[in-house]
């Protein structure tokens, strides 16, 4: 008997589609990512800042002269939230830089596409992946650490006047995960390598804070800073928690354009590059 | 197979274009339950139909509906009934067979314990039971389109979409990949469109056949009706110059084409051998060689694309 008499069952129980037909994308990309010991080598390098923050939140609970050196106030968790950007972009770059460029390199975009699935939930289903990384290291450890505060200094922190530190905290946060997310996802869709779209989107975040730094320092324009990205989330971080940095001194309204505008482009390149059928004119 | 059930898919008066390049051109036809193949030369327009199909194109004109659907205004329920194995490789990389089959099933609507369940079967039943452990990437060519058929039955689809799947199979696997088709088709009971530009796949395969040619459907019916008696053909060697024979045979209305062995002579209505012999007698030309032969799939489809003629 052929080994394919071996059997083969119709299924008949046909249930109606799920409403959140992306969920299996993410888990499936989440559960491979996660396998890798150095991706969780590094997801644990980038939540040790949250640690160095509640020690030092601890430090200046229980001794609050330390107070004057290390300040603790709503400032802390948009230094902590601002300094989390370098680990969502490197994060991004080896968890995310594969997911759609793997796909249209070995044609399993067919795979999904072919499915009961929309385009929309394909991108969806491939956008929670670095989502759900960048959040792990941004408003996970920042509600953590705003937890620690309350616990450890609660004269300090449990006051009507510092009630707005939550809400900021998972806007910022929000702000952050989805346009790192946005911009790796947008990257990875430009090419059908995992290692090209990385170095692309290294390149790109990273040249472009370079680009910022010569022309902000060397012909002193403050604009520059609209040019990079990182720049750009870390003074929306500066209007949101009231921080003083001079270099990021700009209303908030421009690198918020900035940043919505480079999200829209990238919703429109995974828009023209997440297709079944590549059609050349 | 089921001739008195309703169509399974049908399109009327349908073009799809790519940007300036119109790739079907006002088309109508259907797909009965069953098997159909769908043959024609590279750039006919097989895979552009196939994808209509699943609503990645839109038409520019003319309507389709499967399964009493329209593609374009319900893909989700059109494809949730819909199994496609595409002719270029796919495969999740860094994935198990049976990871990337349990997974596309879920990715159907089936529930992932049932989605884990059936992927072994399916794997089974395709005959990578024993590497549905191993990475796909690993996998042989042969095996790869394994892996690709299952994927398409892992949810049991109503339609099974077949492109061009004996692509680069050497001449056992094709033979395997067939002989697991034509199990799905007859004994699955399980409706099938083969795309293909190789006329054996489908002769052994399908009922039906749909030739399309340059974004046209050029034939389209059963086999049996299109292959059928409706020519006398006979397979013939002459000795000398058979070309003048060849002429006054056309000039009759009859018809001719290279033969494996010789040539392969249709004659018209009402005229049997005699005519040959007369024919031959008259060029002076001796009849080496004459067997009665029936019209293949190649005839039928040579004839669609207008390749009767060679000089």
């Amino acid at each position: 008997m052929p080994i394919y008499d071996q059997g083969y069952r119709p299924y008949e129980a046909r249930a109606p589609l799920h409403q959140i037909r992306f969920w299996p994308i993410t888990r499936e990309a989440l559960r491979m990512i996660l396998s890798k010991r150095a991706f969780l080598g590094l997801l644990a390098v980038s939540l040790l800042p949250f640690i160095v923050r509640a020690i030092q939140v601890y430090i200046v609970a229980r001794f609050p002269d330390a107070g004057r050196v290390l300040p603790v106030d709503g400032r802390l968790f948009g230094d902590f939230l601002n300094q989390q950007i370098g680990f969502t972009i490197l994060l991004s770059i080896f968890g995310a830089s594969g997911l759609i460029a793997n796909d249209l390199r070995t044609g399993a975009i067919l795979v999904y596409l072919s499915r009961p699935l929309t385009r929309r939930d394909y991108v969806l289903g491939k956008l929670c992946v670095p989502m759900a990384l960048n959040l792990a290291v941004t408003l996970v450890p920042a509600l953590a650490l705003y937890g620690v505060a309350l616990a450890l200094a609660p004269d300090q922190f449990f006051q009507w006047e510092l009630a707005w530190i939550g809400p900021a905290i998972v806007v910022h946060a929000f702000v952050i995960s989805l346009f790192v997310s946005l911009l790796s996802l947008a990257v990875s869709a430009l090419s059908r390598s995992a290692r090209v779209a990385g170095l692309g989107f290294f390149g790109l975040v990273f040249g472009l804070e370079m680009i910022r730094l010569v022309v902000q320092h060397g012909f002193n324009r403050s604009e520059a800073m609209l040019i990079s990205f990182q720049a750009d989330l870390k003074s929306l971080g500066v209007a949101l928690f009231g921080l003083a940095d001079t270099e990021l001194a700009m209303h908030w309204a421009a690198p918020a354009a900035v940043l919505l505008l480079v999200s829209l482009a990238c919703l429109a390149i995974l828009r023209s590059r997440v297709r079944a059928v590549e059609i050349v004119t | 197979m089921a001739e008195d059930q309703a169509p399974l898919v049908e399109f009327q008066d349908l073009s799809v274009s790519y940007g300036l390049v119109q790739a079907l051109a006002g088309i109508s036809g259907q797909f009965p339950a069953g098997a159909t193949g769908l043959l024609g030369p590279n750039g006919a327009g097989k895979t552009t139909l196939l994808k209509t199909l699943l609503g990645f194109l839109d038409p520019d004109r003319g309507r389709m509906t499967a399964f009493g659907l329209d593609p374009t205004r319900e893909p989700l329920e059109v494809r949730r009934r819909l199994g496609y194995m595409p002719e270029q490789d796919c495969h999740l990389p860094g994935m198990s067979a049976s990871s990337f089959v349990a997974f596309a099933g879920e990715l159907s609507g089936l529930p992932r314990s049932e989605a884990i369940s059936r992927a072994h079967e399916v794997l089974y039943y395709v005959g990578l039971g024993e590497a549905r452990y191993r990475n796909v990437e690993t996998y042989s060519t042969g095996m790869k389109q394994r892996a690709k058929l299952a994927q398409a039955l892992v949810h049991d689809p109503d339609l099974l979409l077949l492109d061009e799947p004996t692509n680069g199979l050497d001449p056992k696997g094709r033979e395997e990949m067939l002989a697991l088709i034509q199990d799905v088709a007859s004994r699955r009971q399980m409706s099938l469109i083969l795309c293909s530009h190789l006329l054996r796949d489908v002769e052994r395969v399908c009922e039906n056949v749909i030739v399309l040619n340059q974004g046209q459907v050029a034939r389209s019916g059963s086999i049996r009706e299109l292959t059928g008696p409706r020519r006398q053909v006979y397979d013939v060697r002459f000795k000398g110059d058979a070309g003048a024979v060849l002429t006054d045979l056309k000039d009759l209305g009859g018809d001719w084409r290279e033969g494996e062995d010789g040539v392969r002579l249709f004659l018209p209505d009402g005229k049997g051998p005699e005519t040959i012999f007369r024919l031959a007698k008259e060029c002076g030309v001796q009849v080496r060689h004459l067997r009665p032969g029936a019209e293949t799939l190649e005839d039928v489809f040579l004839a669609a694309l207008g390749h009767e003629i060679q000089d």
